[in-house]
């Protein structure tokens, strides 16, 4: 959950902690205007869509968390060691972090047998700005 | 024909039926691996067919045990290999199970994972999911899926063989650093319907204990896995007449009977 949040963070950060490197820069060679202040704006709205995919033990978003991928477009693209522990303990918890639901298992979809079993259940897919 | 004992017993083969997998850890020798540390990357059938090869690791007597517990005497012994060699810095694969389903409910086919240099979590280690041998999924379509509860890093040492029930879900884990990581895959085949035949203390066949839930699973997919491991249980103990294409299709990798090799 902190691992999450901290990653929009730091984006922002690093996008204003470059403009005020750029605009020091001009303010000594004299170049600084206006425009170059307003620019903080574009760092403060800047948006990136993270998306979350967790896999609830029931349709219940109560319940608890059997699996989990992140897709976070604004990280670097290294290998990243597995991990163990959810970043939520339900979906709830996740949409209570401030994550929107963008689709919702439909149990038409998931076949039942008597003896087979086959994708991972139940599939919610939920994303958030940073 | 070479004569290999079975090593499981009862209660082995009923949680080879629920986990879909066995590992046999520092069973090859030091000198072989260190042999093997050598051998290129990719599709391998000399090697494989050599005298050195079979005795050290395919015929190894507590690696060909396991295989004659769980597919019978004369199983069809690898004839080639592929030595899946890592080294740079990678992301790791995604999710999946090799080839098509191979989906009766039998163990007609077993695709192992050896060794030779042990294996850090660092180093992109293979990654299984217990009990996902009978998953019957697209993978392209399981291609999104990350991290998941129960998932295992075979970590293991030098000299480590890994069996598995084909059809479990794998992928090389993440590899943080540039080191040599080699797997050398291959498979054995069935080649006849199963009897009770493994390691047993009497002729009464007992029932099938169903091992829990694994920790992905949900309570109905539970119910499923006992059933399935019930159905494949009663399979091995030659209860039930189902019958499986023997030996199964050999897409990937090919083998010869156990009783055609003959050691110099």
């Amino acid at each position: 959950m902190i691992t999450i949040a901290m990653k929009g963070e730091t984006l922002v950060k690093s996008a204003i902690k470059e403009w005020l490197g750029n605009c020091i820069e001009k303010l000594n060679t004299g170049e600084l205007t206006e425009i170059d202040l307003r620019g903080v704006t574009t760092a403060l709205n800047s948006q990136k869509q993270l998306i979350l995919y967790l896999y609830s033990k029931s349709t219940n978003p109560r319940s608890p968390i059997g699996g989990w991928a992140l897709y976070d477009a604004t990280a670097p693209d290294e290998p990243v060691l597995p991990s163990q522990d959810a970043p939520y303990t339900s979906v709830l918890e996740a949409v209570k972090d401030g994550w929107r639901i963008v689709q919702f298992p439909r149990p038409e979809l998931y076949n039942f047998t008597d003896v087979d079993n086959a994708y991972l259940t139940y599939e919610f897919i939920l994303e958030k700005f940073v | 024909m070479i004569n290999i004992e079975p090593t499981l017993d009862d209660h082995q083969v009923m949680q080879f039926i629920h986990n879909g997998y066995v590992t046999l850890e520092r069973v090859v020798d030091a000198d072989f691996n260190q042999e093997c540390e050598s051998v290129p990357g990719g599709h391998l059938s000399d090697f494989v067919l050599t005298d050195k090869f079979r005795r050290n690791v395919l015929l190894h007597p507590e690696v060909a045990g396991v295989v004659r517990s769980l597919l019978g005497a004369n199983f069809l012994v690898p004839t080639s290999a592929h030595h899946h060699l890592f080294e740079a810095v990678h992301r790791g694969q995604t999710w999946h199970s090799d080839g098509l389903t191979e989906y009766g409910y039998g163990i007609t086919h077993l695709q192992c994972y050896y060794y030779p240099t042990a294996v850090k979590i660092e180093d992109g280690p293979t990654m299984i999911l217990p009990g996902s041998h009978h998953r019957l999924v697209d993978r392209e379509a399981i291609a999104h899926y990350g991290d998941i509860l129960g998932q295992l890093s075979l970590t293991v040492p030098a000299g480590t063989v890994a069996m598995t029930r084909y059809g479990i879900w794998h992928k090389a884990g993440p590899k943080l650093n540039p080191n040599r990581r080699g797997m050398i895959k291959f498979s054995y085949f069935r080649t006849a319907m199963p009897k009770r035949d493994w390691v047993r203390d009497s002729d009464e066949i007992p029932p099938y204990q169903h091992a829990g839930r694994h920790p992905y699973v949900t309570e109905v997919e539970s119910y499923r896995e006992r059933r399935r491991g019930e159905l494949t249980w009663q399979w091995l103990c030659g209860l039930t007449e189902v019958e499986e294409p023997l030996p199964p299709v050999q897409m990937f990798n090919s083998g010869i009977p156990l009783s055609e090799i003959r050691l110099r």
